[in-house]
This record gives structure tokens, C-alpha cells and sequence, in this order.
């Protein structure tokens, strides 16, 4: 059975295992975070700044008092010092530069909400978790605008992007090199969706983890220090917030394993949605042929639906939350402007003063409510890491450092009792032994289902046996990378697969160093050359999706064209001219002839005329092989299993 | 690669000239080049709204909702805001017809000259206890309404995902073999989002930022008609910035839309291909050419979203100008306590109050404007992922009923071919002028080279394509007479390439008929040879494949796909090649079984076995697309210099070939 989708439910404490090892994957970026995080503290000082013009413009410009610069907290001294004593209009003047300057640099000409602005570009996303994810992984910001903004900006977007290019290039590095059975059963879908979806989760957790804590608190604590510079020791400010800290904190705990439930249901939703969507595409031959469309608007529109009903779900967990929070949130907020009103009717402080206090209130309990919902806001994002990293932990083909190449071209490989059984159990090979040696054609032959793909896998890698061992020249196959024993060997598979890309580069995918000449060789040997000559650019003709521009036997063709580039000692056709016509197999049939001369043939097929030229046959069944020897030996063999193949295939012709 | 004309440029409502899909009919072949020109962004958007029809009910119910929260939240908020500005921070004496609405002794709250600070104390604390009580009535109103709308939304979504689907389905092969499933995914998952977004884009955001602006107008102009006119004349100069960028904008999102969805087809292509690409070592490569397509979309993505940021930094840039303007003018008249031209909202002269109000209303009228303008760049986004939408649903089907198309009732005595041409491409015939019969009751082989037209001749009949010139004719009636659904329930195919779906044995074999009963299964399964393998497998029928399956040979998917083939239990069959992988023990078995099946069908089999062949009633030879042959078996191997002679002389003699080879 596959792995994939068998991902346990996290715990809180996979939950925080998952977290910090995202921390430790954005462990080279160190530096960048750091710059990012000098620059939010930076983009946070306007917000300190920009109240100063406002003040000295109501107090000495409208007001027409005199500037006392000991009025002013220290750092401001000096520049209210330059500033004392100017008639009003000329400090006027001076604060309407002030204000320009601050303008063009930041982005902020006072502290209202229309009189400051943040460099950002979020786009519009649509309500299911794909459309939103593109913005988390494209995400820039800063708490500022204008020029600083702008740098900060564009300094985050870029780490942003650079942090998810690493892991979605990590991840698909890892899929790639997955075992050859996991691709079996694999859902390409819910790959596409992994490596583009659920990888910006970490970029979101990461900064999370590292941005929000220590600017909030950072923003917190200056708020604090501001609002106690205004106004004096005021501790009913700060303890309200600490107070909403505590409260979004308890009200959003219990919902912590609802949201990571949930969320993952989502994502799995959206996978799956995604799963159906490429199944239905790829598959559009068989169902418009079979006049299935309706079904499969059923299928993809209960995916899809589900997916929308999912996202929704995760929604409400936070409404949930949301309105937990909002009457004790509410109560606290309503104490503190009591608070206020009362200062203000006990005339201790102005209306405007109030607006200013209350603005500097909010952003600190907005800032604590962020704190406080960190962990819950968290959830969704070990969700998406954790589907990142189940991936990435699926164990790979990848080898020991230093496990040697196989270095010779080889000789002889010998399977000695190989067994092998599928991932769900089914016993596929039951001791087999088998040789090859250079310049020998040997068949596998026998009934469908019997194992000989299997057999053939085996030298390649593309699976060991459980039980037994492969050898080349006498040395365990397990001993030599898989890359050089793949170096090795041409392997033609049964469906052939294109790429899109042009018919020369999709032959020359067997060796990349291949000349034109040798490009154009391979063809003319695989029958191929022929036909590619009278495509509209010939061998460049860019092959569309799969290479849907050409029959099944002429990609057929361009699959064998591709293993004969490579130069090989190893040569393994899976049924390579079950879709040939019988001319073309003939020619195929002498170009097999001709390739032994340096290699070594394995072939798999059905036809007499392709198997009477090999040196000797092995007849497969029920993963074992009866029957090895020449096409005569076994054809001696009164009740052989093989002869009975023959006789069979050509009563049935004769 | 030119298209025949008659669907090289599919019809397109909108503009066919500047922004249809030039002369291949292909998709996202846009490049950086802008083909929505301002005005026609709107106009897109308009042609939109007809996503939004179907859920109009709920449209209305919607914002009937809201309409209703607030009218309820409207009088309350205005007379809290009163209350507790004017008369608890301000202590000025309520009037006598709110102090009698709210119950409230006149003598104490309105016939005094200020608020006695207990008074306005007390009035505080009921005024918030209202504000709490009405937020928690409120809110869950509120919030269920916004699910109400996500609701809504994420329908019109559906709707429009599933018609995008239904429209992939309609387009021919000759489509598909040309487009990347990876963008259909993209477009069906990130474009087509964009239409949740139109309700926000076309009516709230407008009208709100709109109406708050000219509210900011018209509250600023009591104070100061000239202070009116400067944030009247606001507009301009961000009209300005925005015709500048927001060509730009386009350019830039259909690049990063373009190139997501080539990320997202290497992805799909690779997966696809893993298997050639591990064997042949490949991997490095790939993951080359994967993070080059990585690197090209955050690159597109990066360009498009810095011009959208600096676009919103530069309207407000220009905002600021105005605020610091305003400000200074409004700090100005209230040092000089300069007159009102009106007397407004209780103020007659400028004052410090003034100044702090003034500034506020001014700065959220210049806001709200700046967002409409923001919400316009963002926008821009959203009509190319729309745009990218209507390319796909404006792609004319090449295959389509006619208006007064019939359901196929009976196949009558069979099919005629008459002169049928073909071509994929201009310059690439594939059929070029077929003519046969075949009727009920008989088996026809198609036999020829690869490339020879085979799977296209049996294609038409499917009306995957429809031939170029020629007809053909079903129970003597032309093909096109009859609907195109009602043909394909005709006819059952085994197709060469063997397409099984992730699910059950069982499942896959009625994908066509999902309510045959599992007796028809069974004994679709034995006629295809398929059941002794499937009562093999560890849950025999249930068995689940593919996606976290059990793995099958191809000889055994093949046989499934016969299966399925079987069970339409359709008047006519077609078998492409679907033995070409099972052994000859098994060919002949199903062989056997089919052609008792098959008596009172029309069978057409396409092959190269000479085992098959044998079999069937006529054999038609295909060579570049024309018929060379035709004919029994032995009449064809008669002809001492024909081509079947020729191309099965090896297989007609096997007793020698075997016996000779030493």
C-alpha cells in the first residue's frame, strides 16, 4: 500500500516538532530574517514620529503657544530647541516639511488610519485554500510605505519567494527520487498540489515563529513606552492588553485540534479536488469515447464542492473564535474607555488627546490579540508543513555518501533467486535466476500478469528483491549507486511516455550529449525516421501534451529511438512491438540483432517473431520461471509449458 | 502548425480582433503582450456578471440581510455617537426629544447649561452597556451572514469550475494533444476564483468608497468650499496613475498567471514521466528545468506585485500631498478662529475641535478614494485570471449537435464511410478519402502501418473530430444528424491506451454504466478473460486501484478495459489493439468470447495479430490514410504482391519460420 495519505492526525506536540523543524529549515536564510526583522522594527518608528507634527502643529501653531523644549522628551530637544522661538507661521512651514519628508520616506503624514499608509500587494484570492495559498507564497510587506516602505517591501517578497523556491525545489528533488513503486499508486494531483500549495505553508509559519513575537512584543512595549510619554504612568492600558493576551489565548486553546482537523481536511479536499481534476484531463480519451462526461462532472463536482464546504469549515472554526473573544474583549475595551472618559471629564485630559490615547490602546491590544492567537494561527500552517514533510520523509532511493558507481560496462548480470512481492503483498517473483551476458538476446516470455516486468525492473534498480541477489560481474547490484547502474542500461517501456518538447530532445532524453547523427541513427534503426521526417519541423516538431500528435506505435518508435541513443551495455524492451505492425517489428527485430553486438538484450513480447531470435527464452509464470533454454530445446519439451504458447499462437494463425 | 480554417479563430464576443486567440487557436499565448485594453476591463467584468445570475435569489437575500443589520445598527450608532461625543465628553445638554426617547429626566439632561459630571457618567455606562448588548445580538447576525455570502460565492465558484470542465470535455482531441493539463488545473483552480471577487469589485467597493468620498465632500464643503473643491479635484491626478500602471499591471499578472501555469504543468509533465526519467537518470535534468519554470513564475510573480506596490505607495504619495495641504490650511484658519461660511454641526468659527474633525473627515474622504484606486490595480489581477477564463469558454467545440439533431434510435443496417478526409494539422493528412461498408453482423479489421490512420478512422466515428469532407453515415442517415451523446452511447471502445480511474475494480468496469448490476460486471469480466485474474486479486472486486492500489499488469488492463467496453452492451464495438498485450492463450479465449458476443453487432477490431485478424469478416488495409486492400484473409493472401500478403508473410507461415530457425 502507498504511504501517501496516511499522514497521522498531529498532536500539540507534533504539532510543535513540525513547527521547529520548519525553524531549522529556514536556517539558512538567518541573515535575511535578520535584516527583515531590523527593518519591521524601522518600518515601526513613523508610528512614533509622525504624532510629533500633529502635536506641535495644534499646540504652537493653532494654539500659539510657546515652544518649551522642556516639555519634550529628550530626543526631541534639540530639534525643538531649533524650533523654539519661531513665530507660528514659520514653524508651520517647518513641520509641513517635516511632514513632506516624512511622506516620501515613509509614507505617513499623521496618525489616523487615512493618514498613513502600508506597502503591500495582496491580490484578491477566492474562498477555497489553492486561491489563497498563491498569496502566501508571493507575500510582501512592511508596516511602512513610501520609499522605506517600498525597500522593505520588496526585501520581504524576495525572501519570501527565495524561502518558498528552496523548499518547493527541496520537495520536488525528494519526490523525484522516490522509489519507482511508490509512483504506482501515486495521486499526481495531490503532488501538484504539495509542492505548489502546501510549501508556502512554511514560508507563513516560519514568520510567524519568527517575525511575529519579536516585533509584536518589540511594537508593544514602544507603545507602551509612548503612550506612558504622552500621558504618564497609565497602567490600566497595558494591563488591559495583557488581560486580552489572556483571553484570546484561553478562548482560542480549545479549538486548537478542531482547526488542525479541519484544516487538514481542507487541504486533503483541495488535493483531492486537484487528484480528480488532472485524472479527468488525463484520461479525456477514454472519457469522451465512453461518453462519460457526466460522470466525471459528478466526480470532479463533488471533489470540488467538498473542498469549498472544507475551506468553509475552517472558516467557521475561526468565527468561532472570533466571537469567543469579542465580549470579554469587549468588556475590557469598554473599562478603559471609561477609563478615559472619565479622565476627560475630569478635565484632565483633551478630546483630541483621547482620540490619540484610544488609537495608541488599540494598536496595543490588536497587537496582543495577535500574540495571544499566534499558536492558533499556527495550526494551519504545521498542517501544510506536515503534508510537506510527510512527503519529504517517504524514504528514498538516495544512497549512503560514497556508495561506489558500478565502474565497468558490464558483462554478466545474474539474479539469483529473487524474490519479490508488490507493496500490498501480492508475491510478484518466487526465486528466480536468471543470466545475461554480452551479446545475448533472452526473451521473457508468458502470460500477462506473470511477473515479467517485475523480472526486468529488477536490473535497473527500479526495485531489489526482498529475498536474493542481483550481481553484476559477480558484485551485489545493492553496492553500486543506482544512477550508474541506470547509466547502464536502456530500458523501453511498455506505454511509452513523451515530453513536451521536440522530437529530437525526446529521443536524445537517452543520452544528452547525442549528436544530431546520432539522434538521426537511433531513429532510422527504431523505424522512427521515417515518419518524424514528415512532421511539419521535422525533428524539431515540439511534441504537444504526452505527444498526443502521434499514434501509439509511433511513440512507440521514438521510445525505442530514445534507448538506442543511449549507449548502453543493457538493453530491455517491455513489449516493444506489441503496437508495431509487422513490418516495423521486423525491422525492429534486425535492429535487435545488430545492438547485441555490444549489448546485452533482454526483451519481453508475445510474438513468436520477435522471441525465436533470442539465444534462449525464459518462460514466465505466476512469478517463477518454468522454462529457460533455446527456442528448440523448449519446443523439444513434449508437455513444455512454452511449446504449448507456440502451438496455441499459431493454431490460432495457421 | 496552422489550424484548418474552419475553426482557426474561434468566435469571441468580446473584441475578436485585439484579444481573440490569433490564428491557433491556442491558449495563454499572450506573452507579455496586453490584450485587454482599459476600457474593455470593465466590460469583462460586466460579461461576468452572468456567473452571478443563478445565484441571484441569494444575491438579494444577502444583501436584503445586511440592508437589514443596518438599518437596525444605523439609528443606533448615530445616537450613541452622539450621546457619547457630544453630550459625555462635551457635557452639552441633550435635547428634550432624545432625553424623552431615552427616558431620561429633562430637568437634569437638557434644561442646564452643562452636564454635571455624574450625569454624564451614568450616561456613559448605559450608552456602552447598549453597545455590548447590541454587539452580542448583533455579531452572530453579522457572522452568519458572512458565511452566508462565502456561501454563495464559493457556489458561483462551483458553477463556474464545473461548466470550465464541462467545456474541456467538449473540446476535441485535437485540443487536448496540444494544451497542458497543468494549465487547465491552473485555470480551473486560480482563475476561476477570481469570481468570488466580482460582487466586492463591481458593487461594494465602488459604492461604499464612492459614497464615503463624496460624503467627505460634502461635510468638509460646510466647513470650507474651497477645502471641498481640493478634495473634490482629488481624482485626477490618481486617474492619472492609474491609466498609467494599470496597463503595465495586466501585463505583468497575465505573466505571472502565464508562468504559474507552466510551473504547474513541468509539475503534472514530470509525474507524469517519472518513471523514463528515473530509468534513464534523468532526474538532475529535470530538476533543472523544474526550478528554471520555479525561478520564471516568482520572477513574474515578484515583477507584477512590486508594480502593484508601488502603484499604492505612489497614490498615497499624491494623497499626502492633499492631507498635508488640508491640514495646513485647516491649522491656519484655526489659529486666526477664522469664520464658517456656514454655520455647521455646531460650529460657527474655526477651533481646535474643528480642526481635529476637519482633518479627520477630509483624510477618510482622500482614503477612500485612494482605496477605490488600490482596489482598481487589484483588480487588474482579477481580469486576467477572468480573461484567462473566457478563453477557454470562448473556444468554439469543434464537435457540436446541430440545432436539430436527433437521438440515435437505431444503428439500421450499419456504417458507410463515404470519401472521408481528414487532417490534424494542414500539412499532415491523416485520411484521405476512406470509403467502406460495414454492416450488423460482422467483424471488421483495420489493419495497416503505425501511422497509417486506424485509430483516426475509428475516432470519427466517436465524433472525437469530425472529418474535414466526406460523410458518414449511420443506418443510412448522415452522422452529424444525431446528437453526439446519442452516438457515443452507441458505440464501446477498447482503447490501445489503457485508462484505468482510481477506484475499485468493480467501479472501473461500469464507468460507463454506474448502475449496471454486478451480475452484468461478472459477465462483462468473463467475456474479456478477466475474471479469474480479478478473483486473484486480494479483494477480487473491490479491489482498489491505482491510487493507493493494487498494481495490474497491462495484459490485465487491457482486459478491463474490454470489460468496460462490454458492459455499454452498445450495438457497435471497437477494439483498438487490445490484445496486442496478452498472450496468445488468452487472445484467443477472449477472441472466442467476443465473437459470441458480438453475433448482431458491428464489430470493428484494429490490430496487428495475425490471430485476430483471421477472424474477421473483412479486412481493410490502411496505408497513408487511404484504403490500398480489402477483402477475407484469404483473399488477401492471394495477391501474391499485395500489401497484406506482404506485410504478414512472416506470421502466415509460422510453422516453417518456427521449424526453421535452428
Amino acid at each position: 500500500m502507498s504511504p501517501v495519505g496516511q499522514e497521522k492526525i498531529l498532536g500539540n506536540f507534533e504539532t510543535l516538532r513540525v513547527l521547529g523543524r520548519a525553524f531549522r529549515y529556514a536556517a539558512p536564510f538567518r541573515r535575511r530574517f535578520a535584516i527583515k526583522y531590523l527593518l519591521s522594527l524601522g518600518a515601526l518608528l513613523p508610528l512614533f514620529i509622525t504624532p510629533w507634527p500633529v502635536k506641535i502643529i495644534v499646540d504652537h501653531v493653532i494654539e500659539a503657544r510657546p515652544v518649551l523644549p522642556a516639555n519634550y522628551p529628550a530626543f526631541l530637544r534639540p530639534f525643538t530647541e531649533a524650533l523654539s522661538g519661531l513665530p507660528p507661521n514659520e514653524i508651520l512651514l517647518w513641520m509641513i516639511v517635516l511632514q513632506a519628508a516624512l511622506l516620501v520616506l515613509v509614507g505617513a503624514v499623521g496618525t489616523g488610519g487615512g493618514e498613513r499608509d502600508r506597502a503591500e500587494s495582496h491580490l484578491a484570492g477566492g474562498h477555497d485554500q489553492a486561491s489563497r495559498t498563491e498569496n502566501e507564497a508571493n507575500e510582501g510587506w512592511s508596516l511602512a510605505s513610501g520609499l522605506f516602505g517600498l525597500i522593505d517591501f520588496r526585501f520581504t517578497i524576495q525572501l519570501t519567494q527565495a524561502l518558498n523556491h528552496h523548499y518547493r525545489s527541496r520537495l520536488f528533488e525528494r519526490i523525484q527520487a522516490l522509489p519507482m513503486a511508490v509512483f504506482d499508486d501515486e495521486r499526481i494531483g495531490d503532488a501538484v498540489f504539495r509542492v505548489m500549495y502546501d510549501t508556502p505553508a512554511i514560508t507563513h509559519g516560519v514568520y510567524r515563529i519568527i517575525l511575529t513575537p519579536f516585533t509584536g512584543a518589540a511594537f508593544a512595549l514602544a507603545t507602551v513606552g509612548v503612550i506612558f510619554l504622552l500621558f504618564g504612568d497609565q497602567p490600566i492600558f497595558w494591563q488591559a492588553a495583557l488581560g486580552m493576551l489572556a483571553i484570546s489565548l484561553v478562548v482560542s486553546l480549545p479549538f486548537t485540534g478542531i482547526l488542525r482537523r479541519r484544516s487538514r481536511a481542507s487541504r486533503e479536499a483541495g488535493a483531492s479536488t486537484t487528484s480528480s481534476l488532472e485524472e479527468g484531463l488525463s484520461n479525456i480519451l477514454a472519457v469522451q469515447s465512453l461518453g462519460a462526461e457526466d460522470r466525471e462532472q459528478d466526480r470532479f463536482g463533488n471533489d470540488s464542492w467538498s473542498a469549498f464546504a472544507n475551506h468553509r469549515a475552517v472558516m467557521v472554526v475561526g468565527m468561532g473564535i472570533f466571537f469567543f473573544a469579542l465580549l470579554p474583549g469587549m468588556w475590557l475595551g469598554t473599562k478603559v474607555f471609561l477609563y478615559g472618559a472619565d479622565m476627560v471629564i475630569a478635565g484632565a485630559i483633551s478630546r483630541g488627546d483621547f482620540i490619540l490615547l484610544f488609537t495608541y490602546f488599540l494598536y496595543l491590544l490588536f497587537t496582543c490579540i495577535d500574540l495571544g492567537t499566534l499558536w492558533i494561527r499556527l495550526q494551519e500552517s504545521a498542517v501544510g508543513l506536515h503534508r510537506v514533510f510527510f512527503l519529504m520523509d517517504l524514504p528514498t532511493e538516495e544512497e549512503a555518501p560514497g556508495t561506489p558507481e558500478l565502474p565497468q560496462a558490464v558483462e554478466r548480470v545474474e539474479i539469483r533467486n529473487a524474490h519479490y512481492a508488490y507493496p500490498d503483498g501480492t508475491p510478484a517473483l518466487r526465486g528466480v535466476n536468471l543470466d545475461l551476458e554480452r551479446g545475448e538476446i533472452v526473451a521473457l516470455v508468458g502470460p500477462a500478469g506473470a511477473g515479467k516486468t517485475t523480472l526486468a525492473g529488477l536490473i535497473p534498480r527500479f526495485h531489489d528483491p526482498d529475498e536474493g541477489r542481483v550481481l553484476f560481474d559477480g558484485a551485489d547490484a545493492r553496492n553500486f549507486t543506482r544512477t550508474s547502474i541506470r547509466e547502464q542500461v536502456a530500458f523501453v517501456f511498455q506505454e511509452t511516455v513523451l515530453f513536451d518538447a521536440s522530437v529530437e530532445e525526446n529521443i536524445r532524453l537517452g543520452r544528452p550529449d547525442a549528436s544530431d547523427a546520432d539522434v538521426r541513427r537511433a531513429a532510422v534503426r527504431a523505424g522512427a525516421d521515417e515518419f518524424i521526417r514528415e512532421l511539419p519541423q521535422a525533428y524539431r516538431t515540439r511534441l504537444g501534451r504526452g505527444g498526443g500528435k502521434l499514434s501509439v506505435g509511433q511513440k512507440q518508435r521514438i521510445g525505442i529511438a530514445r534507448a538506442l541513443v543511449r549507449t548502453s551495455p543493457i538493453l530491455i524492451l517491455d513489449e516493444p512491438t506489441s503496437a508495431l505492425d509487422p513490418e516495423t517489428e521486423r525491422a525492429l527485430v534486425e535492429t535487435m540483432e545488430e545492438a547485441r553486438r555490444e549489448r546485452s538484450v533482454l526483451v519481453i513480447a508475445h510474438r513468436l517473431s520477435t522471441i525465436r531470435h533470442a539465444d534462449r527464452i525464459a518462460f514466465v509464470d505466476e512469478g517463477q520461471i518454468l522454462e529457460i533454454g533455446s527456442h528448440a530445446d523448449l519446443m523439444a519439451r513434449p508437455d513444455g509449458a512454452y511449446r504449448r504458447f507456440v502451438e496455441l499462437q499459431t493454431v490460432g494463425a495457421a | 502548425m496552422a489550424h484548418p480554417p474552419q475553426n482557426a479563430v474561434p468566435p469571441r464576443s468580446l473584441e475578436p480582433g485585439s484579444k481573440g486567440l490569433g490564428p491557433l487557436g491556442h491558449l495563454g499565448q499572450g506573452g507579455a503582450q496586453d490584450r485587454l485594453p482599459f476600457r474593455l476591463v470593465l466590460r469583462l467584468l460586466g460579461r461576468c456578471l452572468q456567473w452571478l445570475r443563478p445565484l441571484r435569489r441569494h444575491l438579494i437575500a444577502l444583501f436584503a440581510g445586511f440592508g437589514l443589520v443596518a438599518v437596525m445598527l444605523f439609528p443606533i450608532g448615530l445616537l450613541l455617537l452622539d450621546l457619547i461625543w457630544t453630550r459625555v465628553l462635551q457635557g452639552e445638554p441633550l435635547p428634550l426629544e432624545q432625553a424623552q426617547l431615552l427616558g431620561l429626566d429633562p430637568t437634569i439632561v437638557t434644561h442646564v447649561e452643562l452636564l454635571a459630571p455624574t450625569v454624564r457618567r451614568d450616561l456613559l455606562e448605559s450608552a456602552l452597556l447598549v453597545v455590548l448588548a447590541a454587539t452580542a445580538i448583533v455579531t452572530p447576525l453579522v457572522l452568519g451572514l458572512y458565511y452566508y455570502q462565502v456561501w454563495i460565492l464559493q457556489r458561483v465558484n462551483q458553477l463556474l469550475r464545473v461548466r470550465l470542465l464541462d467545456q474541456l470535455q467538449r473540446l476535441s482531441m485535437r485540443f487536448h494533444s496540444d494544451h497542458s493539463i497543468g494549465d487547465a488545473i491552473y485555470r480551473m483552480m486560480q482563475d476561476s476564483a477570481m469570481v468570488t471577487q466580482l460582487v466586492e469589485l463591481l458593487f461594494l467597493t465602488p459604492i461604499s468608497t464612492l459614497g464615503r468620498y463624496i460624503f467627505g465632500i460634502l461635510i468638509v464643503a460646510t466647513f470650507d468650499p474651497m477645502m471641498a473643491l481640493l478634495l473634490g479635484l482629488l481624482w485626477p491626478p490618481l486617474l492619472v496613475l492609474g491609466y498609467w500602471f494599470s496597463q503595465r499591471l495586466r501585463v505583468g499578472f497575465r505573466e505571472a498567471r502565464e508562468t504559474n501555469a507552466a510551473l504547474t504543468s513541468r509539475i503534472q509533465e514530470t509525474l507524469v514521466g517519472i518513471k523514463v526519467i528515473k530509468a534513464y537518470g534523468a532526474e538532475r535534468r529535470w530538476q533543472d528545468v523544474f526550478e528554471d519554470a520555479s525561478h520564471t513564475a516568482f520572477d513574474a510573480a515578484y515583477r507584477s506585485r512590486s508594480r502593484l506596490a508601488v502603484f499604492t505607495v505612489s497614490l498615497f504619495w499624491v494623497c499626502g500631498i492633499w492631507l498635508i495641504a488640508s491640514g495646513a490650511f485647516a491649522a491656519i484658519r484655526s489659529a486666526e478662529s477664522a469664520p464658517l461660511m456656514l454655520e455647521a454641526l455646531g460650529f460657527s468659527i474655526w477651533t481646535l475641535g474643528l480642526y481635529n474633525f476637519f482633518k479627520l473627515r477630509f483624510s477618510d474622504g482622500a482614503g477612500q478614494l485612494r482605496l477605490l484606486f488600490k482596489t482598481w490595480g487589484r483588480t487588474q489581477d482579477v481580469a486576467i485570471g477572468l480573461d484567462r477564463i473566457f478563453e477557454l469558454l470562448d473556444l468554439e467545440p469543434e464537435v457540436q449537435d446541430e440545432p436539430d439533431a436527433v437521438p440515435l434510435e437505431s444503428i439500421g443496417k450499419g456504417i458507410v464511410y463515404r470519401n472521408v478526409r481528414f487532417r490534424y494539422q494542414a500539412d499532415r493528412p491523416a485520411l484521405e478519402g476512406v470509403d467502406f461498408e460495414a454492416s450488423v453482423g460482422t467483424m471488421t479489421a483495420i489493419v495497416g502501418p503505425t501511422g497509417s490512420g486506424k485509430t483516426t478512422l475509428m475516432a470519427l466515428l466517436l465524433r472525437l473530430f469530425d472529418p474535414d469532407s466526406g460523410t458518414i453515415e449511420i443506418g443510412g442517415q448522415d452522422l452529424r444528424h444525431f446528437q453526439t451523446a446519442s452516438v457515443r452511447d452507441a458505440v464501446a471502445v477498447a482503447l490501445q491506451e489503457n485508462l484505468l480511474f482510481g477506484t475499485t475494480v468493480r467501479e472501473n468496469i461500469r464507468y460507463a454504466m454506474p448502475d449496471a448490476s454486478d451480475a452484468a460486471v461478472r459477465e462483462a469480466a468473463r467475456v474479456a478473460g478477466a475474471d479469474e485474474f480479478i478473483a486473484k486479486l486480494p479483494n477480487g472486486y473491490d479491489t482498489m486501484l491505482g491510487e493507493r492500489g493494487t498494481k495490474l499488469s497491462t495484459g490485465q488492463r487491457q482486459r478491463l478495459s474490454i470489460a468496460r467496453a462490454i458492459l455499454k452492451d452498445t450495438p457497435i464495438l471497437i477494439l483498438d489493439e487490445p490484445t496486442a498485450s496478452l498472450d496468445a492463450e488468452t487472445e484467443i479465449r477472449v477472441l472466442r468470447n467476443l465473437a459470441e458476443w458480438g453475433r448482431g453487432r458491428l464489430i470493428f477490431l484494429i490490430t496487428h495479430r495475425l490471430s485476430s485478424i483471421r477472424r474477421a469478416d473483412t479486412i481493410l488495409v490502411l496505408r497513408d490514410g487511404q484504403i490500398v486492400e480489402r477483402g477475407t484473409h484469404e483473399e488477401l493472401t492471394d495477391r501474391a504482391e499485395g500489401v497484406y500478403s506482404s506485410l504478414f508473410r512472416h506470421e502466415s507461415q509460422p510453422g516453417h519460420a518456427v521449424g526453421a530457425r535452428p
